[in-house]
This record gives structure tokens, C-alpha cells and sequence, in this order.
């Protein structure tokens, strides 16, 4: 837990490298590790303090580390601009703690509400769980919901690759014996989202940031926390429930925290200007994201967000399985998702805490430094998911997929989560198929599931095109 | 602006044929093997055909665009003529380079270029790529004894 902490704080330390594409490059070698809990360990914990350690460069030099710190940018850099770079540092991390353990625990409360749920839920139930969960990622996680939807029916697809062991059929593997086996899930990740971004860091080669000084105030961004004690509340209620619904991300819980803290607080004219508040509502946000994006990810097996769609993937692999036995044979394990979340928070704070003068070193390393072992770890991370040389071109083809639906504005975690959800999905259908013919649509809750399932894909549509009309006519206007 | 809006088209084209051909091809196999295909891929026919609607609408309409907050990080836009075409060079470089001379040679090979070609000191070039070398033999050869696929220039390794 300890290493994953490590390697998710220096990931959070260097501008550029999010979280997603960290637990990507992990993979490959974390499938290896036959414990359990050693996975969860290491990728929870990685999970867990990403965001805690990006508040380095969004204060500093104005880069978020993670998607997680955009709204941190908004006050915590004008505080370090004014000098006051070392009180936006503390109030950020002890914000962050608590706003962790405050996720932790909603996760740990949630249980006895989830179990008798998901034990009532059969093969019908779970399929429609599964179509909701890629169908909301796909409608929430970008601007544009009929690319999200196309994405994700393009990630079933990919996880249909390979050699059918229900009926015998090879399914688009085209003669090849590599495809056999399927799509490996880590080159899917490693293209979609290990590849992308370092092209993304290549390319910010002449704009490496000028350092702000470490300025003053430590002790008194402690104390700032504890003096805006309801604001953090607030806010971190905000990011659990950001975090419980699938398809919003952390980029989302800090938004929607600082807009509320806009709105809500008394004195707002400083917002924007190096207000302490904005850094504790963001930060408070996105670090209880992570206790309340593991609820779905654990109880039904539909991951959150992107980064617990890549955990879901390890966890998935390693033969751990979301979903009831998380509730009942495996409640062993879900506590120590729980556990891991509440130390990796306080490991990660001390941390930053202790070494916070050193690390601000660290975030001005320039990219010919970074970009290169990047690039090195994620093609020797891909040739390990099978030792063949096929993985690498698979790689390839995969980060082009992915550099080009980044390029043109699709979502990329719909796909990754199709992929994850596709095998499990097929399934289900099957299942339900079989067991009741056609007459498991018309199940009570199989029949609730499909009016959220059909609200849930409009509702967004209808708000999105409100929103559409009045920016129309302001630009004919 | 132009050229852009036409990639967009060609890339819904392109995920729209690929969705297409699997439903083609799925239609011959049994129930059991086809079923989510079936049902997926003809949902994502329809919803391919609306997208092409919308980025063929969004190219024609030429009134300026409000930039709305969204809540995915958008790519950079790269500085430098040649864009994120340099980084592809590399990364296929490096790519024919591991067929060519294998991982073991070509993996510490690029890591010392770039660092030393974007201007980084010898010394970080030659830590940089002797870490990357330390690790592939470390952990790779001496404690996982992975074999590695034979070079097309099998003789150097």
C-alpha cells in the first residue's frame, strides 16, 4: 500500500501524468501478484492520493496534476502568486484527508443499505445494472453523449474478440491464434489512456512552467480547514455523491464543490482571487469522490469513474468479483478497500505534509526526463500481458484509437468499461435469455431499472440541448 | 477548421463501418454467440448514423461557437509545425526499432535519444537509459526469464 501511495503521489507531483494512465502502466504488473489484497493495496492506495498530491502543481505552476485539481488552479495559484503558496499546500492536503476519510466512511455506511438490494437482483437485474453503467459513462463523461454511447457499444464489441465458449465460434479473430484468447483488457488501457497522454506531454514541450515560490502561512492553512469546517463538509458530501454516480469523475466533483462554494458562501468576492475556501471546497471534493465511487464499483461491479473502471479491470483479472459475493463471501475484501482508503489517505498526507518543501522540486522536472521512461514502462507493461509481439502492435493500434477519440472529442473510459463489462453483460443477456425467454423484461425491477436506464440517457440529451439553444442565438446575436 | 471537420466525419465514418462489418459478420453465427452483437451493433448503427448527422450539421453551420465548460480535459493543441507528428515518429521508431533490434537494445536506445536530442545533459541521458536497461534485465531476465522474441537483426542480441 505504502508503494502504491508512493507511486500515486509522485504521479500527482509530476503535471502531465493523471491518474488513469499511472493505474494503466501498473497493470500489467500488478496481474501478476497472486494476493488479493496486495492488489488492492497497491492500486486502492495508488487510487486514493492522486488527487491529494496533484494539488502540488495546481497551485505552484498552474498545471492540474490530475483531472481531479482544475478548480484547485482557480484560487490556489493566485495564493501563490501572493506569496502564499505554502498555506494553499496545507489547507489543500488536510482538506483532502478529511475529505477521504469522509468517503471511506459513506462507503463503509452504505453496505448494510446495498446488501439486501443486490442480493435481490438476478441475471435480468444485472444485466440492465450493466447496459446503465456503460450507458451513463458514455452520456456523462464527455460533452457529447451519442459518441459516449457509441464508444461504449464499440468496447462490448472488442470484448466479444476471440474464441466463443458457449457456442465454439471464433468471433472477429479473423484466423489469427493471438486474437484467440481475446483482447487483452491492459493493452486496451494502456493504448487508451498510457499512450495519449504522454503524446500530450510530448507536446507541451516549450511551455514548462516558471516555479512560484514557497511562500508562507503552513500552519495557518491547517487551521483554515477547521475554520471552514461546514464548507468541507458540504463539499465533500458533493464528491461522494459525484463519486456514487457512474460516469461523473473527480474532473466533476471539484467543479461542482467549487461552484457551490461560490454560491453559498458569505463574502464571495475573493473567489477567484486566492480565496483559501476554493482550495478546500475543491479538494475536499475529490478526494471523497473516491469512497463513494467505489460503492457501484464493489456492489454491482460498475466502476464510477475512469479510474475505478481500470482498478475494476485488475480486480477483475486477479479473480476478484464485484458484485454480491463483495457483500457476503467477500466482505473480507471490501473492508479492505475501505481500510486502504483511510490509511493511504493519512500516509499520503503526512507525506506531502513533511516533504512538501523537496517535492516542490519535483514538479519542475523537465519533460525530456519524464517522457521517455514513461514511454519505456508502457511498452515493456504491454509486451508482459502476454510476451508476445503481437501485444505491442496491439498497443499501437489502441493508442492510435484512443489518440484520435481524444483528438475529435469521444470519451475514452465508455470504451475501456464496455471492454471491462462487455464478457459479464454477454452473459446476463444470456442468462436471461434462457432462463425466462423474453418475459424477464417485464420483471418489477427489471422494468424500474429500464425507465432510470431511459431517463437517465434523455434527461442529459434534453438539458444539453436547452443549453444549446440560448448559446445559439447569444452567437448570432 | 475545415480540415478538422472533415477528420471528425471520417473518424464517425470509420467507428460507424467497423460497428456495420461486425453486425454483417455476426449474422451468420448461432443465437448464442451473436445475441449481444446483434443487439449493440444495431443500436450503434443507428446512433453512428446521428452522430455523422450531427458532425456533417456542425461543419455546415459556420455562426461561432460559445465555448461552453465541459467536464473533459481537452487536448492541447501542440506547439511546433510538425504538431504531435514528432511523437509518433518516435513512438514508431521505437516500435520498429524493438522488431528490429529487440526490447532489450531499443528501449534503452530511445530513452538516451530523446533525452539527449530535446536537450537533456549526458548524464541524465546515460542514468536515464541505464535504469531503463537495469530494469529489463533485473526484473525481466533475471527474475521473470521471459524470452524475448527474436529480432529481425537476430545476431545483435
Amino acid at each position: 500500500m505504502c508503494l502504491g501511495v508512493l507511486i500515486g503521489s509522485l504521479v500527482g507531483f509530476l503535471p502531465g501524468i493523471g491518474g488513469p494512465s499511472t493505474l494503466a502502466i501498473m497493470l500489467p504488473f500488478v496481474m501478476t501478484m497472486q494476493d488479493p489484497l496486495l492488489v488492492i493495496a497497491l492500486l486502492v492506495g495508488m487510487d486514493a492520493v492522486g488527487n491529494t498530491a496533484s494539488a502540488f502543481t495546481s497551485i505552484l505552476i498552474s498545471v492540474p496534476g490530475s483531472s481531479g485539481s482544475q478548480a484547485t488552479i482557480l484560487d490556489g495559484h493566485p495564493m501563490a502568486k501572493n506569496g502564499e503558496a505554502a498555506r494553499a499546500l496545507s489547507a489543500s492536503f488536510v482538506a483532502s484527508l478529511l475529505g477521504g476519510l469522509f468517503g471511506a466512511l459513506v462507503l463503509f455506511a452504505s453496505l448494510p443499505v446495498l446488501r439486501p438490494l443486490v442480493l435481490s437482483f438476478s441475471s435480468p437485474e444485472f444485466f440492465i445494472l450493466t447496459l446503465w453503467g456503460v450507458s451513463m459513462v458514455g452520456i456523462l463523461s464527455g460533452n457529447a453523449p451519442v459518441k459516449g454511447l457509441l464508444a461504449g457499444i464499440l468496447g462490448v464489441m472488442i470484448a466479444t474478440v476471440g474464441l466463443d465458449t458457449k457456442s465454439g465460434i471464433e468471433r472477429f479473430s479473423f484466423n489469427v491464434a493471438y486474437l484467440w484468447e481475446g483482447v487483452d483488457l491492459v493493452l486496451v488501457a494502456l493504448g487508451l489512456f498510457g499512450i495519449p497522454e504522454v503524446i500530450d506531454l510530448a507536446g507541451r514541450k516549450g511551455s514548462i512552467a516558471k516555479a512560484e515560490e514557497f511562500g508562507r502561512g503552513y500552519v495557518q492553512g491547517i487551521f483554515d480547514v477547521f475554520r471552514h469546517w461546514w464548507l468541507l463538509l458540504r463539499t465533500s458530501i458533493i464528491g461522494a455523491w459525484v463519486g456514487f454516480l457512474p460516469g461523473l469523475g473527480s474532473s466533476v466533483a471539484d467543479w461542482f464543490a467549487y461552484a457551490h462554494a461560490v454560491q453559498t458562501e458569505k463574502n464571495r468576492e475573493n473567489f477567484g482571487k486566492g480565496d483559501v475556501r476554493g482550495v478546500i471546497a475543491s479538494e475536499g471534493s475529490n478526494n471523497a469522490k473516491e469512497g463513494g465511487d467505489y460503492i457501484p464499483t464493489l456492489a454491482f461491479g460498475i466502476p464510477g469513474g475512469t479510474s475505478t473502471a481500470l482498478v475494476l479491470t485488475a480486480f477483475v483479472a486477479v479473480g476478484i468479483k464485484p458484485g454480491p459475493d463483495m457483500l457476503t463471501s467477500q466482505l473480507n475484501l471490501t473492508f479492505a478497500v475501505i481500510w486502504t482508503l483511510v490509511i493511504a489517505n493519512v500516509v499520503a498526507t503526512a507525506v506531502c505534509m513533511l516533504f512538501a518543501k523537496p517535492i516542490t522540486r519535483v514538479c519542475f522536472l523537465p519533460f525530456y526526463a519524464i517522457v521517455p521512461p514513461i514511454v519505456a514502462f508502457i511498452f515493456i507493461g504491454a509486451f508482459a500481458a502476454n510476451f508476445h509481439s503481437y501485444d505491442l502492435t496491439a498497443l499501437m493500434i489502441f493508442s492510435l484509437l484512443g489518440f484520435f477519440m481524444r483528438r475529435y472529442g469521444w470519451p475514452r473510459a465508455p470504451l475501456l468499461l464496455g471492454v471491462v463489462l462487455g464478457e459479464k453483460m454477454e452473459l446476463y443477456l444470456w442468462l436471461s435469455y434462457t432462463r425466462y425467454g423474453f418475459e424477464w423484461l417485464v420483471r418489477p425491477m427489471v422494468l424500474i431499472l429500464i425507465a432510470l436506464l431511459i431517463i437517465s440517457i434523455i434527461y442529459p440529451v434534453v438539458i444539453s440541448r436547452k443549453q444549446k439553444s440560448p448559446d445559439r442565438s447569444l452567437a448570432e446575436a | 477548421m475545415k480540415v478538422r471537420a472533415i477528420e471528425r466525419i471520417s473518424f464517425t465514418s470509420f467507428i460507424g463501418v467497423i460497428i456495420l462489418t461486425a453486425l454483417f459478420v455476426a449474422k451468420d453465427w448461432p443465437i448464442r454467440a451473436s445475441i449481444i452483437v446483434l443487439l449493440l451493433g444495431s443500436v450503434g448503427v443507428i446512433l453512428a448514423a446521428i452522430q455523422l448527422i450531427l458532425d456533417c450539421k456542425a461543419a455546415r453551420r459556420e455562426v461561432a461557437t460559445i465555448a461552453r465548460p465541459t467536464f473533459e480535459v481537452a487536448a492541447l493543441e501542440h506547439e511546433g509545425r510538425w504538431g504531435s507528428l514528432e511523437i509518433w515518429v518516435w513512438l514508431w521508431g521505437l516500435f520498429f526499432g524493438i522488431h528490429l533490434i529487440g526490447m532489450p537494445i531499443a528501449l534503452p536506445l530511445f530513452v538516451f535519444l530523446y533525452t539527449k536530442f530535446y536537450g537533456g545533459r549526458w548524464t541524465t541521458a546515460l542514468i536515464l537509459a541505464a535504469g531503463t536497461w537495469g530494469f529489463l534485465y533485473g526484473v525481466f531476465e533475471q527474475v521473470l526469464h521471459v524470452p524475448w522474441p527474436k529480432p529481425w537483426l537476430g545476431f545483435l542480441v
